[in-house]
């Protein structure tokens, strides 16, 4: 057991902030993403003292997202967050994430959320979170191929979304 | 802005992190959960004396270390007045003092940590525990280990430029500095009835300079000096 929770441990400091962030982009506000985050590891803690999970990265990751799936449903609120409803949702903490990051960044952030499901994922997964292709393949269900395209789309999905203003 | 510049700014994102108390607190909530379940094997009557024990012990030795506004501070505090309580009359002095340098340590602590939310009690804490030593300073008869007041008043004026430093900002202390001016201004008219010899003389001189000057701390150490001085006679 002590071993168990000790490698559990490791992966809870390995995966907290990216899961944290993958939520946060989903909901826009901190303390959703806290709840969500939260539920997620120990829901995960929970399997994993039962069963071996051989893949901790995936299975964290589409816990969160069934999570936040379970969330929007439960409170019958649009998936889709427009960039200007990204400050309104949550300005405390808007306001907060506004003096960490530049505005250049931020303007990344919501332009990154105006973007649809896959695409929004497959850049948080492959260039914020530095996974490799092949493990973002395995997470969206795809053919490495099918998943370099994806890619490559998104990022000029949010290239133009970013020119648009 | 070309598909290299964008990748970069996108890997800038990572300054997006939760707060690390909410990271500590949430992992201790979920493992902690176990911890809980492993208990039943000790809940045998037999086992259940030592298992309480054994866990108020851990419980007050980990209590040491929490800072204000953490949820084992207030048992820290507990610990700490049974220390004053049973102090002796003339230990009470430096005991306050040392509850006081530990407030300023646990200060510093924080405001390194930049745990902003914990600033505001530690400095409520400080204050209280600064007012507390200063009080009984003044309310002690005589004091009668002049070594140990020096001591930690240097090590309090120490943690205290530290964390003038950290905070950027002055720490009050007048109440102590008050309590120090009403100890040392005794202490000069005690030592004024005394025959010195031509050292302590000298010291007494400087300790009168300092005290004049406000600087109280160096104006024990003289006092402390003559004393030591007169004890080896």
């Amino acid at each position: 057991m002590a071993d168990q929770k000790k490698l559990f441990s490791q992966f809870y400091d390995q995966y907290i902030e990216r899961i944290y962030r993958f939520v946060f982009f989903k909901v826009n506000s901190h303390e959703i993403a806290e709840d969500l985050t939260s539920e997620t590891f120990t829901r995960t803690w929970e399997v994993f003292q039962r069963q071996n999970i051989k893949n901790p990265s995936a299975f964290l990751y589409t816990t969160a997202k069934n999570l936040v799936i379970d969330y929007y449903r439960q409170k019958g609120r649009m998936q889709v967050i427009s960039a200007e409803n990204a400050s309104i949702i949550d300005p405390a903490q808007d306001l907060e994430e506004k003096m960490k990051l530049d505005s250049d960044i931020e303007y990344i952030r919501k332009a990154l959320i105006g973007l649809k499901e896959d695409y929004q994922n497959v850049i948080i997964w492959h260039y914020l979170e530095n996974l490799p292709i092949s493990e973002v393949a395995n997470l969206l269900d795809r053919t490495e191929e099918n998943t370099r395209v994806l890619l490559h789309r998104a990022l000029q999905s949010l290239k133009q979304k970013i020119s648009l203003g | 802005m070309t598909d290299q510049e964008l990748i970069g700014k996108i890997k800038e994102l990572n300054q997006i992190k939760p707060k690390k108390e909410w990271v500590l607190l949430t992992k201790e909530q979920i493992l902690g959960k176990e911890a809980e379940r492993v208990l039943f094997p000790f809940s045998k009557p037999v086992y259940a004396g030592l298992f309480l024990l054994l866990f108020l012990t851990g419980l007050f030795e980990t209590s040491q270390a929490a800072l204000p506004g953490e949820l084992l501070y207030p048992l820290k505090k507990i610990t700490e007045k049974g220390r004053t309580l049973f102090a002796s009359e003339e230990k009470k002095p430096g005991v306050n003092l040392e509850l006081a340098n530990r407030r300023l340590e646990e200060l510093v602590k924080i405001a390194e940590a930049n745990q902003v939310k914990k600033l505001a009690p530690a400095v409520n804490e400080f204050k209280e525990s600064l007012s507390q030593a200063a009080k009984n300073l003044t309310e002690t008869q005589k004091i009668t280990d002049v070594k140990i007041i020096v001591q930690k008043t240097q090590e309090l004026a120490k943690n205290k430029e530290i964390a003038e430093r950290i905070l950027a900002t002055k720490i009050e202390t007048e109440e102590l500095d008050n309590a120090l001016s009403k100890i040392v201004s005794e202490q000069i008219k005690d030592l004024e009835n005394r025959t010195l010899t031509e050292k302590g003389e000298e010291a007494l001189t400087k300790a009168k300079e300092y005290f004049e000057s406000e600087n109280y701390d160096l104006a024990l150490i003289e006092i402390l000096n003559i004393v030591q001085e007169n004890q080896k006679e």
